[in-house]
């Protein structure tokens, strides 16, 4: 009786039960709200990158896994940081933790904007070039959540972090966290991200306690036809102007435009295809479930992690808060000629956030289409969280 | 040329710190990130209408030039007109009509032109 016990609790042991804590279990059950928000047909919220962040989320949390142990300095250290053993080689690291390198090296990143540019049309920001303005106006949530970081007591490295979260672009999150703010790269990759995916539940409301219904009804007209030309022309000029001016993001602006090119030259049409697909979903991925594999219960659930994560909502909150206002001040300038919704598309987070302002805008009138006219502001605004990430890195780098 | 990041180069040296920042300084930076932004971004829709202007002069001139040759029909690429004529159809039918055209067709709806639609009587 006694050898059954003693086999029983040995097992018992040496289960992840046994070491299953308070955190962890908030943390799966907190990956299983993502993935029922994800695959739920009521909602699918941004199912390609909620579905991999929250199971990587479901990964990291499951004790004994060693998933995201890291090696460092001959001991492995767990996700949760505790000491887990010894080890010599670099493939003694847990198996999410040596793809993270791709985050951490800012490979991925890099990577997916090259995807971002091949799958990106800026025919509608071309053909109105206003959209501009409404893509840098969207980036306010980035500088009132600075000076709200500064306000906690965050060092200033830190507080442009994570005030990048509000550029809703993870791709500049994670590049401009990694040259600050290494230790923060963890939460603000997973607020970025998972803010990115739950856009739809974000914006509605500010957009519409911010305009009103006959704003929201504005039927905008038809856009201006652009030529093969200007669209060749448009990726090689814009990275030649904006890495002169700000050369610490001419990495991230570079494979943006060189995946725009090899979309609109037309002579690499291979090479846009994996650009668009087969390597931009691979980066999805290896990115989406190592993010979510950062968020280790005992790490995760600290006080400062949660301001981080707050802080990313209020960006988040009042970059859209700019992109709406600028667009009601157009709407007033122009007559009556720009529905404002358009503006909350400024934050980057393409083509979600294009999508919210279309869907939102059919709710008031289901004649009306603003899906091209939002896609200029949105692609405005991957320009333009990577130029305030260019100036946060001239300034505290 | 690289007037502009000696500027901000000169401005980081001043108030980007590694310190504890006040919130003076912290709110200057902001607001001198912020219409960075603005700024850099209005160069290049400046710089944009600089080239649609070039590009439809050129198109413009080329019409001209070609028009006592070849007489050009009522140009079909010609803007669409926003509002569509609706015959004993609601308009939520006609936006419906409208995407699932664009859908089947592969054709973007700014580029698709609407002049009418109208319900059949045909049984």
């Amino acid at each position: 009786m006694d050898l059954v016990l003693n086999v029983l609790k040995g097992l018992w042991e040496s289960s992840g039960f046994a070491s299953l804590e308070w955190q962890n279990i908030v943390m799966i059950l907190v990956s299983f709200v993502f993935l029922f928000l994800a695959i739920h047909p009521k909602f699918r919220f941004e199912p390609l990158l909620l579905v991999p962040i929250a199971f990587g989320i479901l990964l990291a949390n499951l004790p004994g896994a060693g998933i995201m142990d890291d090696l460092t300095a001959g001991q492995i250290f767990g996700g949760d940081g505790s000491l887990a053993g010894q080890g010599e080689h670099w493939y003694d690291s847990g198996v999410l933790r040596i793809i993270y390198a791709g985050v951490k090296s800012n490979i991925f990143p890099c990577l997916i904007f090259l995807g971002v540019g091949a799958m990106t049309d800026f025919g509608p920001l071309l053909s109105n070039p206003i959209s501009l303005l409404l893509g840098a106006a969207a980036q306010l949530g980035i500088y009132v959540a600075f000076l709200i970081a500064i306000a906690l007591g965050f060092n200033p490295q830190e507080a442009a972090a994570i005030a990048i979260i509000g550029g809703a672009d993870g791709p500049t999150a994670i590049y401009l966290t990694s040259k600050l703010a290494t230790h923060l790269l963890a939460p603000i990759a997973l607020a970025a991200y998972s803010y990115m995916a739950l856009i739809p539940l974000i914006q509605p409301p500010i957009m519409k306690a911010l305009t009103t219904e006959k704003e929201r009804k504005v039927k905008m007209t038809q856009l201006r036809k652009v030529t093969k030309t200007e669209k060749i022309i448009f990726p090689v000029i814009v990275i030649v102007l904006v890495a002169l001016i700000l050369p610490s993001v001419a990495p991230l602006l570079g494979m943006l435009m060189l995946g725009n090119l090899f979309r609109e030259c037309g002579v690499v049409d291979r090479l846009s295809d994996v650009a668009q697909n087969a390597l931009n979903n691979i980066i999805v991925i290896l990115l989406g479930v190592t993010v979510g594999a950062t968020a280790n219960g005992q790490s995760f659930l600290q006080v400062k992690t949660l301001l981080i994560v707050a802080l990313g909502l209020v960006a988040f909150a009042f970059s859209t808060v700019g992109g709406v206002l600028l667009g009601k001040l157009l709407y007033l300038i122009t007559g009556g000629k720009i529905n404002p919704l358009i503006g909350a598309a400024g934050v980057s987070a393409v083509p979600m956030a294009a999508r919210v302002a279309q869907n939102e805008g059919k709710k008031y009138n289901p004649t009306n289409f603003l899906l091209m006219h939002a896609m200029g502001p949105n692609v405005a605004g991957v320009i333009g969280s990577a130029v305030a990430a260019g100036f946060l890195l001239i300034m505290f780098q | 040329m690289n007037i502009t990041p000696k500027l901000l180069g000169v401005f980081a040296n001043i108030y980007g710190s590694n310190d504890a920042m006040t919130f003076a300084k912290a709110a200057l930076v902001a607001v001198v990130g912020f219409c960075t932004v603005l700024l850099i971004l209005a160069v290049i829709a400046l710089f944009i209408k600089g080239i649609a202007a070039v590009f439809d002069k050129s198109a413009k001139k080329n019409k001209t030039t070609n028009s006592p040759i070849t007489p050009v029909p009522a140009a079909p690429s010609a803007p669409v007109q926003p509002s569509v004529e609706l015959i004993n159809v609601d308009e939520q039918t006609a936006a419906i009509i409208m995407a699932i055209v664009s859908h089947r067709s592969g054709i973007s709806l700014d580029r698709l032109a609407f002049k009418s639609i109208k319900l059949s009587e045909d049984k």
